[in-house]
């Protein structure tokens, strides 16, 4: 009888490595190296090499809580000229004709009862590759920091800002 | 293998779904917003795009695709269907059972172990340029909760709107707002509003479409008629603006006579002040009263703190005249307690329905006063007019001593005297307001403390409509009802319901009505907030409304519902749209302010500012006749039913934080209930709970006995506003389901089912004489607070002598200054503090509704407030001190004092509840597991634990669900197991503090102002930073009167608790005080009465 209880509870076990290793991506728990499909393969790198600068597109950064997805109007902006040959801004155009907005899924996702600012961190002359990495050289955007509590304390020590709990959790 | 596009098309495509139909009536999309209410209540937050396309100018031409929400945040929690291919048979175990416990170690799996699902983000597809998303964009309009028509100002996120506040500019609101207004997203977002048009076929109603409706009616509106006329009328609400004159237009072109408009409020104040000014002086006016300019003001009956003519109004005006300095007295005369008699600084309790005699007395002894003012002319006619009904005035000796007492006071300064209200309104109450006319003439209050000028624009109801209405209705074949619920708020022995048989009903509400029971057409129309209108409330002072929000339902403007049937029949207005019309009128107001400018310009600043102010010309002519006759009252019990202040004639009844707030002075929430004078239920044998059948000439209702301090013996109260039939009951004449809302249904009772009178050419709520049995059952009123009394505490309200105040006025106190062991708390740059006046405090709960709203703090329904569950992160603590006959009433905003030295902080396991470096006591709910000892240690009871996961609205175990378009994006939604509590709407003073940051420089003075601070109407409440000694808040908490809630009594070296709070209190003052008032106002002679029959 113990036997069948220990290969049930084997396959229990077996079964939850199994799901952890299926559904974590990249390596870690933290979501470092998380970069999920997208609808469309943007390519960050691209972009760079031709000098835009990140807040050209994502404009909230600076005014608003949100960093911001651009707008397709700003995609458009210069893609009703540039690239009108390939895949992508093909689908991109269509979808712009037809007044369907495009589902980005996140890859910088901070839990519910966290709450960020983008607005203050710009205005502290903080990189946005302090936390998204060198993302002027990514090709698919993936998370590098680990997003969590103790990364964000130590840098709020390090530049002493503050650390209440009511800073973020409110 | 699929192309890459089509797999990304495949991954937009519930988004292309939603945009197909309105999202509402969508069923993918409900259950989508389900899945985020439940699973993800912050998403709103990172809704760092959208697909509501919105324009300033015409917020209401949004993209069709709004339900952002229900699309940002969406989980997939990716269900593996294809593991059980992976099944190894190789184990002791049978195949079956192998399958069992596989499948129950996936389900433990996922469950545990899986990783955070992904989360969606929709960026605009054309962003407009105004638009930044997370960042608040406001817009003016006007608040269509009541006809006081306040000025709103709204926040919208992403083209949802989040939150209301007063708007400023505008004087009838000053910036603030009452409880309905506060509660009006509820009904915006209200997941009970109808989804599209019905119309009755063989009894039931049938959902069609608009095109459908417009035929149909279009139809039935060709065949009515005959040679006189289309026999079409329209009932409707109030309304000061230009909406009247849109209607009587359709009804000119529909071929009907223009007098077939008719228009009711519940609230008849306006209405008889407004007739009996007709009458005497040939203008349909209400004048509007300057309370600082008078030195004593005298209500008789008056409730303009309840409701009145505008309370937001007389709140602010009331507060302002009562500084230590210039003090304006209040002296109420009234039978039963209401809100603007607990704050009277003298109350009189008469005879129900005695305010008639009162007056006349009052007027009777000023005319023989020799200091009496009014010309020759006026006197004679006032006297001529006592002449003929002094005999008839029976008033009792101590009121006539009351009076006598008054008199001298009157005439020696300015003075008011402020008459009737709707817990009054009985067959003398037109009576009543010739003689208030009468009684000021004599003060010489008009022209000085009543303003003709900008007067209040009355709401356009003319006192015979109702009358009219019922001598033509047999003319009518087709009646649209808009705005209003006539079977409902009519006393049904009006027998409105029988009169109407047979007929075309149009029932046009924003809501489902009682009204729509007996309609053969509902039409859903926009919600205040999804409309275009104006309104006047104050002459020539100009309130615009536009929508906010694209409309949340398949509903239409009523006006342009109007426009379209008119066009089906070929008979065309020369309007596009309601709008249009509007844009109309307000070019001919730009032409009487002889504004030369473009007209877009204009209309595009007032769109902004959301008021327009016009020069008025306003003189009232000579008084041409004061006639008056009495009409006899019952002897005995006398029901009395006034406006909720809350729920108003029911139209809040859907609002669950309206009826979670609870009544103020009884405290009942989610229900109604019949107050007697505690004498009165002990002399009939009665306790608390008690069903009582209240039998009336009209009929007979039952409910609940609450005995209540302050009653006269004769007076039975029962409020207005609740009582919808519960669900399932049958209503209509086709037996049609009873269409009322599952938070209102089978609540309370309404007590105009007792009343009889049909003479009247307004509806009476008063006077209807009962008779009381007990049916022998009892029923649990939800009481919030159990104690009325304050016993020994006499450091929780402290109240002292005026004349005390006023003496020590200049001095300056340290409350921080408490001897103690532990050290004092260091705060940085700023320490948050709050001062609360008790002197200003009217109790009228806005505070706690905007609260709720600001903060998302949910309503948890009747049956979890009764296990004492109530979510309020500020509550409002009601206090008798005195005799239970005609007891003072203080009444106490209570939230979370944020202690120095907070009990609740010491005692946290988890280190959840900390003191932050700027004096707040945070909650940090993540942290939080739920162990309750806070809430244990705290002795102001102000932390709220949640006992579940609340939905939006659940009413108990009722499937309602949140819906995530009414959270506020900045506060967190707490679930189950979590502790909360007022946090001093941190997310404003965040934002405020982030926006100072970006300019380089310190927070000023009310720059950041709390959600309740916001919208009190009397600014009885106070936030600012303690730090910096000029604020306004650092120099209450220095003022004589300023106290810490169970701080003990500092002047005799006792400090109470020393739990030293970052709130403080002020002092209430009385300025009559009780002779047993001790120095440092401490009650000591509460205690040992008990407060309850």
């Amino acid at each position: 009888m113990w036997k069948q209880y220990l290969v049930v509870l084997g396959l229990f076990c077996s079964e939850g490595l199994y799901a952890w290793w299926l559904w974590t991506p990249g390596d870690s728990v933290d979501n470092v190296g998380y970069s999920p499909a997208q609808p469309l393969p943007f390519d960050h790198k691209i972009h760079a090499e031709h000098k835009i600068p990140c807040e050209y597109c994502h404009s909230g950064a600076r005014r608003s809580t949100v960093a911001g997805i651009p707008a397709q109007n700003t995609c458009m902006g210069c893609h009703k000229f540039v690239a009108t040959d390939k895949d992508a801004i093909k689908f991109l155009a269509k979808r712009f004709k037809e007044n369907k907005p495009i589902k980005w899924v996140k890859v910088h996702d901070l839990p519910d009862y966290v709450r960020f600012s983008h607005q203050v961190h710009v205005a502290a002359n903080i990189a946005c590759q302090d936390c998204h990495g060198k993302v002027e050289d990514m090709s698919v955007a993936v998370q590098v920091a680990p997003l969590q509590m103790g990364w964000c304390v130590d840098c709020h020590r390090e530049k002493q800002a503050d650390i209440a709990c009511l800073t973020c959790h409110y | 293998m699929k192309h890459p596009y089509v797999i990304a098309e495949e991954l937009c495509a519930d988004i292309a779904e939603m945009k197909q139909g309105s999202s509402d009536t969508h069923p993918r999309a409900h259950t989508a917003a389900r899945e985020t209410a439940v699973a993800d209540p912050k998403s709103n937050t990172d809704a760092n795009a959208t697909i509501g396309r919105r324009d300033s100018k015409q917020p209401s031409n949004l993209n069709d695709s709004t339900d952002t929400s229900s699309v940002i945040g969406r989980r997939d929690s990716k269900q593996p269907s294809n593991l059980n291919d992976n099944t190894d048979t190789s184990s002791t175990i049978g195949r079956r059972d192998f399958l069992k416990y596989f499948s129950a170690g996936v389900a433990l799996a996922s469950g545990s172990c899986v990783r955070r699902p992904a989360e969606f983000a929709i960026p605009y597809v054309k962003q407009p340029i105004d638009q930044v998303p997370g960042v608040a964009t406001y817009y003016a309009t006007t608040c269509g909760g009541c006809s006081a028509g306040c000025g709103m100002m709204v926040k919208t996120r992403e083209g949802r709107p989040v939150k209301v506040e007063g708007n400023r500019a505008q004087s009838v609101s000053n910036g603030a707002l009452c409880s309905l207004g506060q509660a009006s997203l509820q009904g915006l977002y209200h997941p009970e509003r109808r989804k599209q048009p019905l119309i009755r076929r063989n009894g039931k109603l049938t959902a069609v479409s608009w095109e459908d409706v417009y035929l149909h009616l279009s139809a039935v509106l060709a065949k009515t008629g005959d040679a006189t006329g289309k026999r079409v009328g329209i009932l409707t609400s109030g309304a000061t603006g230009h909406r009247h004159e849109f209607l009587r237009e359709v009804l000119a072109r529909l071929g009907a006579s223009e007098d077939r408009l008719y228009s009711y409020e519940s609230n008849t104040l306006p209405t008889q002040v407004a007739t009996a000014h007709q009458r005497a002086f040939g203008r349909y006016v209400i004048p509007r009263a300057d309370f600082s300019k008078a030195n004593t003001v005298v209500g008789i009956g008056s409730d303009f703190l309840d409701q009145g003519v505008a309370k937001v109004y007389y709140a602010k005006q009331f507060a302002e005249s009562r500084s230590l300095d210039s003090y304006t007295e209040f002296v109420q005369f009234e039978a039963a307690m209401s809100l603007t008699g607990a704050s009277a600084d003298k109350r009189v309790v008469i005879a129900p329905n005695s305010e008639i005699h009162v007056a006349l007395m009052l007027a009777d002894t000023l005319s023989k006063h020799p200091q009496v003012r009014g010309s020759a002319d006026e006197l004679q006619m006032i006297r001529l007019m006592l002449q003929r009904v002094r005999r008839q005035v029976e008033v009792s000796p101590e009121t006539h001593g009351e009076i006598n007492l008054l008199v001298q006071k009157l005439l020696d300064k300015p003075s008011l005297v402020l008459c009737g209200g709707s817990g009054n309104a009985d067959s003398n109450s037109e009576a009543l307001q010739t003689v208030a006319i009468a009684i000021n003439i004599m003060l010489g209050a008009y022209g000085n403390v009543l303003n003709l000028e900008r007067s209040w624009h009355v709401p356009a109801v003319q006192g015979d409509d109702l009358q009219r209405l019922r001598q033509t209705i047999d003319e009518l074949d087709v009646l649209f009802i808009i705005d209003s619920d006539p079977f409902f708020t009519l006393p049904p022995a009006w027998r409105f319901a029988d009169k109407v048989k047979g007929k075309t009903i149009v029932s046009m509400n924003s809501f489902p009505t009682l009204t729509d029971d007996y309609a053969t057409h509902v039409l859903p129309v926009h919600h205040f907030l999804e409309s275009w209108g104006d309104e006047q409330p104050l002459a020539g002072e100009w309130s615009l409304r536009q929508p906010v929000v694209r409309p949340i339902t398949d509903s239409r403007q009523s006006e342009d519902a109007l426009l379209w049937i008119l066009a089906t029949m070929q008979k065309p207005l020369p309007y596009a749209d309601y709008r249009s019309f509007l844009q109309q009128r307000w070019r001919k107001l730009q032409q009487q302010a002889q504004d030369k400018g473009k007209f877009a310009a204009f209309m595009h600043a007032n769109q902004e500012r959301g008021v327009f102010i016009n020069k008025v010309q306003g003189k009232y002519g000579a008084l041409r006749s004061l006639d008056v006759r009495i009409n006899d009252v019952a002897k005995g019990l006398k029901l009395s039913s006034p406006l909720d202040n809350r729920l108003l004639d029911g139209r809040g009844a859907h609002l669950p934080v309206l009826q979670e707030v609870g009544d103020s002075l009884t405290t009942i929430a989610w229900d109604s209930w019949v107050a007697l004078s505690p004498a009165t239920a002990k002399r009939l044998g009665l306790r608390r709970n008690d069903v009582l059948r209240v039998q009336g000439a009209g009929g007979a209702i039952e409910a609940a006995l609450y005995p209540m301090p302050g009653l006269h013996d004769e007076t039975v109260l029962i409020p207005q506003g609740n009582g919808y039939p519960d669900a399932g009951v049958s209503g209509g004449e086709a037996g049609g389901r009873a269409v009322v809302s599952k938070v209102s249904a089978g609540i309370g009772v309404n007590p105009l089912a007792v009343y009889s009178d049909v003479a009247g050419r307004l509806p009476v709520t008063s006077g209807e004489a009962v008779r009381i049995t007990r049916t022998g059952k009892t029923h649990q009123l939800v009481v919030m607070q159990k104690e009325s009394k304050l016993g020994n505490r006499g450091d929780i309200v402290k109240r002292m002598p005026m004349a005390q105040a006023v003496k020590h006025s200049g001095e300056t106190k340290n409350l921080d200054k408490v001897p103690d062991l532990y050290p004092q708390l260091e705060t940085a740059e700023y320490r948050w503090g709050m001062s609360i006046d008790l002197q200003k405090c009217i109790g009228c709960s806005a505070c706690m509704v905007a609260c709720a709203q600001e903060n998302n703090v949910p309503q948890v329904g009747r049956n979890q407030v009764a296990l004492g569950r109530e979510m309020h992160w500020l509550r409002l603590d009601r206090y008798f001190h005195g005799e239970l006959e005609n007891p003072a009433v203080t009444i106490q905003p209570m939230l979370c004092q944020h202690c120095n030295h907070a009990p609740c902080e010491a005692v946290c396991p988890v280190y959840a509840t900390t003191h932050d470096a700027e004096g707040i006591n945070a909650m940090t709910y993540n942290r939080c597991v739920g162990t309750r000892y806070c809430a244990n240690a705290c002795p102001y009871k102000v932390r709220r634990f949640n006992w579940w996961t609340h939905k939006w609205n659940v009413i108990d175990d009722q499937d309602h669900n949140r819906n995530p378009r009414a959270l506020n994006p900045d506060v967190t939604v707490r679930t189950r197991g979590v502790m909360e509590k007022c946090n001093f709407c941190y997310q404003r003073l965040r934002d405020g503090k982030h926006k100072a940051q970006q300019e380089q420089r310190s927070l000023r003075d009310n720059e950041v102002m709390t959600a309740c601070q916001e919208t009190c109407p009397t600014d009885a409440i106070t936030f600012g930073n303690l730090h910096d000694k000029q604020s306004e808040v650092a120099k209450q908490r220095q003022d004589y009167r300023a106290y810490l809630a169970l701080g003990g009594y500092p002047e005799l070296g006792e400090y109470g608790l020393k739990t030293l709070p970052n709130v403080s209190y002020l002092a209430k003052t009385l300025l009559h005080a009780p002779a047993d008032e001790h120095a440092h106002g401490n009650d000591h002679d509460e205690g040992n009465s008990d407060g309850h029959g």
